[in-house]
């Protein structure tokens, strides 16, 4: 019999303990898997949201402009690039925007706020946020005209309705104070207090008009991805099709650091709790196989007194280790696909955990049902992570198997 | 091997020699001489007994040819081997090739068929399962077990194990086979039926056998029996 099969046979002698240990095994896959997931479908959904309100997951956009975000920073022909990038493999959608600050009055009020300033013709409800949670009216039809669309916690502080008057003020490319008059065509919620109550979208070439730029000039460039987590490689692609001294390409982690900061914060703290419930595991593992090797510590004598060495003992035992962290992932897997599908399907829903109406995390609007996203990767690291674990616990049970002197053990017989 | 060669006899006839061999324990404060100053030789093809009472250090003796245990002084060889030189692994290839064990407790082990058990030693040499069919269903054959090579242990009574074991010891050949007490846990219809078999290999196949025993129908067979007593040699008698 190779040692392999009677490794198999020694793991079914204690049923129960067998089970309980790879239950444990394969409950670790189930935390480890459902943390992970959970925290991948947070940040994609993170990373997709912040990206729909502004900068896409890639901005092109001058050099300086990230830094610095003014309105004398601006590239141009950008219908032109827009057209070249579109074509890339990967990139989902362009879209040419301008960003800036001003102030926003109505006739009881003025607030300072933000403004984004678009083309209606090139954006969508799948990659503009702000346009998919528009609550009353439209949003503008004429890129050239006076519509506006803002948040309704500013349209509260305004006093606005739909069809009602805004002035917006902001400086110009020569750093005049420019003024211009705006109507109230459409009023969003995303229940993100920051946007919702500084945010405001107005058509692209009236803001070109107002700021003085050229006719296809603009702040940036947002650059949509099918899959965000390709950014790196594409911005370096797009970067190739760049005007570099001018202009420069770069991913969600440089335009939205906050985020990436939380990101790689919470990434960190998972890993930990993901470490705690590996060593729970492990310890799991290590108290199986080394009550089984004190329990047998007669038959390994036996097993020494016929001529087996300490290095065939040791692989026996390490053999034992190897079934259960395969039997522990068999059974992982089987109660971890449920719950996957579960979770993918209907999420849990925590908003009645998040407070009032802002489901907002550093910033950005976060989906308050937690559904879970696993790749093809990150299943194949939580497996191997999990099975080399199991095994490593099985190395110190295996090593004493094989130091207990064969003399030791038989006086007890 | 790093083993001595045996050269003050080339035409080794002892399978076994001990030279002024003795074993102390320590119990707490106190020191245990367990074997005390033991020389003896078995001979190739020897039916041999230790006998003496409990605590006549037998037990140690076997231990201690069998690599073990390593006595406090004196040396131990086999066959050319002086064991106190050898390694751990080198001790264990020893057992594996030139030695059967045989225990009073069977000690098959209980998740293997009387097959599988039969056969351990052979796949730890390294024989391929092909060889080892042959060689273990003629032991089994040769032990009275045909047709219960599928049996586990706890399937098959103690006579039936104890055949087994000893199946495990005589499967390799080996130069000599040590039983402790094989008799000790079986009726005594069964244990004249074992030793009738070990009679028989010893005569018919010239396996060299070394008990240690206190049972009297082990003593009355053995040719040669070895009294121990207090852990010296009291007598060593030839006999038939």
């Amino acid at each position: 019999m190779k040692l392999i099969s009677l490794a198999w046979r020694n793991v079914w002698r204690r049923k129960r303990r067998t089970l309980i240990t790879a239950s444990s095994i394969g409950f670790g896959v189930l935390l480890s898997a459902t943390f992970t997931g959970m925290a991948l479908y947070m940040y994609g959904n993170m990373i997709d949201a912040s990206a729909s309100t502004g900068f896409g997951h890639i901005t092109i956009s001058a050099v300086g402009y990230n830094k610095t975000p003014t309105l004398d920073k601006r590239i141009s022909t950008t219908d032109e690039l827009r057209e070249k990038l579109i074509r890339e493999q990967g990139v989902a959608d362009a879209m040419v925007r301008i960003m800036g600050q001003a102030m926003f009055a109505s006739a009881v009020k003025s607030v300072g706020g933000m403004f984004l300033a678009i083309d209606p013709s090139q954006e969508t409800e799948k990659y503009n946020l702000l346009i998919r949670l528009i609550k009353q009216g439209n949003v503008f039809t004429d890129k050239d005209g006076t519509g506006v669309v803002v948040g309704n916690k500013l349209a509260e502080k305004l006093n606005l309705k739909l069809g009602k008057k805004l002035v917006y003020t902001t400086t110009d490319v020569n750093g005049e104070i420019v003024s211009e008059i705006a109507r109230v065509s459409g009023v969003f919620s995303t229940g993100v207090a920051e946007i919702d109550g500084g945010l405001v979208l107005l058509p692209i070439d009236r803001v070109r008009n107002v700021l003085g730029y050229e006719k296809d000039e603009a702040t940036l460039l947002a650059v949509m991805l099918d899959n965000q987590r390709k950014a790196d490689d594409i911005r370096h692609r797009l970067s190739e099709k760049l005007d570099l001294k001018r202009q420069e390409a770069l991913t969600w982690r440089d335009t939205q650091a906050d985020l990436a900061g939380m990101i790689t914060i919470d990434g960190a703290s998972n890993y930990i709790s993901q470490l705690l419930v590996a060593l729970l595991i492990s310890a799991g593992v290590l108290n199986t196989l080394l009550m089984s090797v004190l329990e047998r510590t007669r038959e390994f004598g036996v097993m020494m007194a016929l001529g087996m060495s300490a290095r065939q003992l040791f692989k026996l035992v390490l053999f034992e280790s190897v079934w259960l962290a395969l039997i522990g992932l068999v059974v992982g897997v089987m109660i971890t696909s449920p719950w996957y599908w579960y979770l993918d399907v209907y999420g849990l829903d925590f908003s009645a955990m998040l407070s009032g109406e802002d489901y907002s995390v550093a910033g950005v609007l976060v989906d308050p049902i937690v559904r879970v996203k696993l790749y093809i990767e990150t299943v194949v690291i939580i497996l191997s992570v999990v099975f080399t674990l199991a095994i490593l616990s099985g190395v110190y049970p295996a090593w004493r198997a094989g130091r207990i002197p064969p003399i030791e053990s038989l006086r007890n017989i | 091997m790093a083993g001595e060669v045996h050269t003050n006899n080339p035409a080794i006839k002892d399978i076994v020699r001990l030279e002024s061999v003795s074993k102390v324990y320590q119990q707490g404060q106190l020191e245990v001489r367990a074997v005390d100053n033991v020389s003896l030789e078995i001979d190739t093809g020897d039916f041999c007994a230790l006998c003496g009472p409990s605590g006549s250090g037998k037990t140690t003796v076997l231990n201690m040819i069998g690599g073990l245990d390593v006595p406090s002084s004196g040396q131990v060889w086999l066959e050319n081997h002086n064991l106190a030189r050898l390694s751990r692994s080198e001790l264990a290839s020893i057992r594996r090739d030139r030695i059967g064990f045989v225990f009073q407790a069977y000690n098959l082990i209980p998740v293997m068929t009387a097959y599988e058990n039969a056969e351990f030693v052979l796949r730890l040499q390294g024989v391929p399962e092909s060889e080892c069919h042959e060689q273990v269903m003629m032991i089994l054959d040769e032990v009275g077990l045909k047709g219960m090579e599928h049996r586990r242990p706890d399937e098959m009574s103690g006579g039936q194990q104890q055949r087994v074991a000893i199946a495990r010891a005589i499967v390799t050949r080996p130069a000599i086979v040590l039983a402790d007490e094989p008799t000790a846990n079986v009726d005594s219809a069964t244990a004249d039926a074992l030793l009738d078999l070990m009679q028989k290999l010893n005569q018919e196949d010239g396996v060299s056998f070394l008990f240690s025993t206190h049972d009297q129908r082990v003593m009355d067979r053995a040719r040669r029996l070895i009294r121990l007593r207090d852990g010296r040699i009291e007598s060593d008698e030839a006999r038939r």
